[in-house]
């Protein structure tokens, strides 16, 4: 006999999951994500000026508020019909980049190494680092005074569990130092964004800011120290927990799921070419968009966005009567809790029909990362440990990369005021799509202006994507495919579920949600 | 556990005493005071305990706190607060996470701070966590509390969801409106509103260190915002009122001719919010949306966001929802009337107002 699982809250995410699956044999057989909080942000933007979508867009989700500043803002620069300046264009690369490297960093130490490490192994650690025994101290007060929060309770410890003494309580103490420089990166990045997180300065026609050279000197510095980060504690990190203690989960690609994956193109490093040698925002981009089909080695497909669609079937949603799937551009987001056999409100999006995977490790085998591709050539199935990997391969690439997007930032500071913005006035009637891949993935905005003002705003966010309910074929979301098979020996503690999911690093607030109130009390039981 | 581990740890006394001036200045008093402070840190049963909430949010008010330089997150985490629940931080998960949340409001006495906005539409299904609605959880944390403290514009008066079809309010206000929901748990517990989108760090640590010191809270305005951070007018004390005094407005972002000149025409909200950011920045004193070229749009504010948006537009007329447009003359003598009533520091705003009018028809004119 099948048993369920139910983790509600899933936490250390942004925003609010629950995951539901069925356990025969200690070994997963079926799954259902469903997020559980809906603000209507889609509908909320109806009939405003089209300039207020990047402010309240950024707002959609504070974690990868740059990225829907900008993705709102080229779908609007497409719509008002502007090239934007190279300082504005330099300063959206370096608000994305410094992004990525925080974001990453902090999933890594604080949303998901607690699923990985015996924290109180720390209290056995024997060496004389000074630094170490004060994290020791820091922790044993904390256990001897009974009140280890945020770190306790937790779910039981596996065998992937790191736990011998110096590495643990190194860890430790990286993710302490993690916590710092997260927010020494957001004061980096307030220099050109004002405050963060949320900025107010990437609109459509650029960016707002014009920081002067002295202040780019002490950003470069700020950054340097962001780009040492990464290279000498967060990838080294990744590299020995997921060629050491994690080898097996590595090996045996935990959390696959399908093998076709979708990434946009980001980091323009020149300015708009001929017409053919444009997309968004620029050309010769860093990162490379594309899709792969069924096979993560395969050959690299150019990214059609005509073939992305978006199925309700199993949606709390309303389509016009007849209609499963439409595209973003033509989108409709109308609720519709009581919708018979509806399990979630998360829409599916399908590229051409089919389930994809966004994220970091679709960029990784898009672009094919030279590290991940020699793992997978000596045999790793692309998996969670996988996603780990891709993420700090890909800080490491944009944070070396912005040091010259600084310095070029730096020369036009130095030749006079920074023009970041070419201003336009709002168009009677346009359309626009802007798109970029967030952390978590492939991001999307469309917007269509009609009388100089929003008549329909669509957005097809990673987590949609990523954590979609089944289709009208029936064929399963990504996160939900990719908890098959997982092993859970004991129903009490499903913590390889929860690796698996915390490995796409969900972000539901911005893939907007709502609970079946029909079937909201009979889902209350928990774990077991 | 060996607890021959234990060991006096010279690193707590120090943070203490970061933590302590830190938040002294940051509430502008006496630095005299700092061994009072130091003490009341160090001398406290344990750490506070802190519930904090997330609903209808962004992760913004978190990720904001996390970016607190000094003191750092870290160190208030290690030795300030116990931080029981929080759905972004906490090990955690499931069956576990609402144990925790359980065993701490049966405690009772704990600081509950709350972030998003509450929806109260579709008896709350808008948002639930472990099947129940967010207004019921908040209901049931709220009770056993011993202050309560909403954080950010969603938390506080609604925010940006207010605008959306989820009928989302904050702890207090819908809006300007008190809406009533929650007082019977209230009762006289002091509820302390942190608006701004996102929250600032400083503002929250301070009001916890305050809290631990003099058992009591800083004074409050009528929006229940500690007068100390949110009673001043950014127009009133912004960098660029010279370049409003003497009718130079930014017209076009992308003439550098008009670099640092008064945003006003661009949408500038200053002359309606109330905060310190002019004095305060952000992110560890770097910086703040005016001096990054970005106009401020009065996140600070109960009204924020229906009231001001369009935000990249000059306006005189807002629409306030379920009361209509209302004429500039009104807002002005709202806003007016709260300066009155002790917030302080105002100017004449009308008369801002109608010098506005005179330099931008000049400036059509051209």
């Amino acid at each position: 006999m099948a048993e369920r699982i139910v983790i509600d809250p899933l936490t250390r995410i942004e925003g609010h999951l629950k995951i539901e699956v069925e356990v025969e044999n200690g070994v997963v057989t079926d799954a259902w994500c469903a997020g559980t909080m809906a603000r209507g942000w889609e509908v909320l933007l109806r009939d405003r000026d089209p300039r207020d979508a990047p402010y309240v867009c950024s707002r959609v989700c504070s974690v990868c508020e740059g990225v829907h500043a900008i993705a709102s803002s080229q779908a609007l620069d497409e719509a008002f019909g502007i090239d934007i300046p190279e300082a504005g264009r330099l300063m959206r690369n370096l608000f994305c980049a410094g992004l990525y490297m925080h974001d990453h960093f902090i999933h890594f130490y604080v949303l998901s190494a607690l699923d990985y490490l015996d924290i109180m192994a720390v209290a056995q650690y024997s060496g004389s680092d000074a630094g170490l025994l004060a994290v020791k101290d820091k922790i044993v007060g904390l256990v001897n005074k009974n009140d280890t929060a945020p770190f306790t309770p937790r779910y039981a410890l596996d065998e992937y569990c790191v736990n011998d003494p110096e590495t643990v309580t190194t860890l430790v103490s990286h993710y302490i130092k993690a916590v710092e420089m997260k927010a020494k990166s957001q004061k980096m990045l307030a220099i050109i964004m004002g405050i963060q997180p949320t900025a107010n300065t990437v609109m459509p026609g650029g960016c707002t800011a014009t920081p002067t050279a002295q202040q780019l000197s002490e950003f470069r510095t700020l950054w340097q120290e962001q780009v040492d980060f990464v290279n000498n504690y967060y990838l080294p990190d990744v590299l020995a927990v997921g060629t050491g203690p994690l080898l097996p989960l590595a090996l045996n690609g935990l959390g696959m799921g399908f093998t076709n994956y979708l990434c946009y193109p980001m980091f323009p490093q020149n300015d708009p070419g001929s017409a053919t040698d444009r997309s968004f925002g620029g050309s010769n981009h860093l990162i490379g968009g594309g899709v792969l089909i069924d096979d993560p080695t395969g050959s690299v497909q150019a990214v059609d966005y005509k073939m992305i669609s978006e199925d309700i079937k199993y949606t709390w949603g309303n389509y016009p009567a007849g209609t499963t799937s439409l595209h973003p551009s033509a989108g409709v987001t109308e609720f519709n809790p009581r919708k018979q056999d509806a399990y979630s409100f998360v829409k599916a999006p399908r590229y051409n029909g089919t389930t994809m995977e966004v994220g970091p490790l679709a960029r990784g085998l898009v672009n094919k990362y030279p590290v991940l591709m020699d793992l997978v050539a000596q045999g790793a199935k692309p998996g969670v440990v996988a996603r780990h990997l891709c993420r700090a391969l890909e800080s490491k690439t944009v944070g070396e990369a912005g040091l010259a997007w600084i310095d070029r930032l730096t020369e036009l500071a130095t030749a006079g005021p920074i023009v970041g913005m070419k201003d336009s006035a709002v168009p009677g009637s346009a359309k626009g799509m802007g798109a970029w891949d967030a952390p978590r993935g492939a991001l999307a905005h469309w917007v269509d202006i009609e009388d100089g003002r929003i008549k329909n705003y669509q957005l097809v966010v990673p987590s949609t994507w990523n954590q979609s309910p089944r289709d009208s074929n029936g064929v399963r979301g990504q996160t939900e495919q990719s908890l098959i098979g997982a092993p859970v020996p004991d129903v009490n503690n499903p913590i390889n579920l929860v690796r698996i999911i915390r490995s796409y690093d969900p972000c539901l607030a911005c893939a907007i949600h709502l609970i079946d109130p029909e079937t909201n009390d009979i889902k209350v039981f928990k774990v077991g | 556990m060996n607890t021959d581990l234990l060991r006096p740890t010279s690193i707590t006394r120090r943070d203490f005493v970061k933590i302590s001036g830190a938040a002294l200045a940051i509430l502008g008093l006496s630095q005299a005071l700092k061994p009072r402070v130091v003490k009341a840190l160090e001398t406290s049963a344990g750490k506070t305990a802190v519930i904090w909430l997330e609903g209808q949010d962004c992760a913004g008010c978190t990720e904001s706190f996390l970016n607190s330089l000094e003191p750092s997150a870290a160190s208030i985490l290690l030795n300030t607060i116990s931080l029981r629940y929080h759905e972004t931080a906490m090990a955690a998960s499931g069956y576990q996470a609402e144990q925790a949340l359980e065993d701490t409001i049966n405690e009772g006495g704990y600081l509950l701070v709350i972030e998003g906005s509450i929806p109260m539409a579709e008896d709350g299904l808008y948002c639930t966590i472990g099947g129940k609605p967010f207004k019921d959880i908040v209901k049931e944390c709220a009770r056993n509390a011993a202050a309560i403290v909403p954080v950010g514009a969603c938390a506080t008066y609604g925010g940006i969801p207010r605008s959306g079809p989820t009928q989302a309010v904050g702890y207090l206000y819908d809006g300007t409106r008190k809406h009533g929901y929650f007082d019977d748990v209230t009762g006289n517990k002091p509820v302390i509103n942190l608006p701004t989108c996102p929250l600032h760090p400083e503002r929250l640590v301070a009001v916890i260190v305050h809290y631990l010191t003099f058992s009591s809270i800083p004074p409050l305005d009528n929006f229940n915002r500690p007068i100390a951070f949110y009673g001043k007018l950014q127009h009133d004390n912004c960098e660029r009122r010279g370049h409003f005094d003497a009718g130079r407005f930014m017209a076009d972002w992308g003439d550098s001719s008009q670099k640092d000149w008064c945003l006003y025409l661009k949408g500038c909200r200053g002359p309606w919010a109330h905060q310190d950011c002019w004095s305060r920045l952000w992110n560890g004193r770097t910086n703040y949306c005016i001096r990054a070229n970005a106009p401020c749009v009065a996140c600070s504010e109960p009204e924020f966001y229906e009231a001001f948006s369009p935000l990249y537009k000059r306006q005189f007329d807002v629409n306030f929802p379920g009361v209509g447009r209302i004429s500039i003359d009104k807002i002005m003598a709202t806003v007016a009337g709260v300066a009155a009533a002790g917030v302080g520091g105002s100017i004449i705003l009308d008369k801002v107002i109608e010098r506005k009018e005179a330099k931008e028809s000049k400036k059509e004119d051209k």
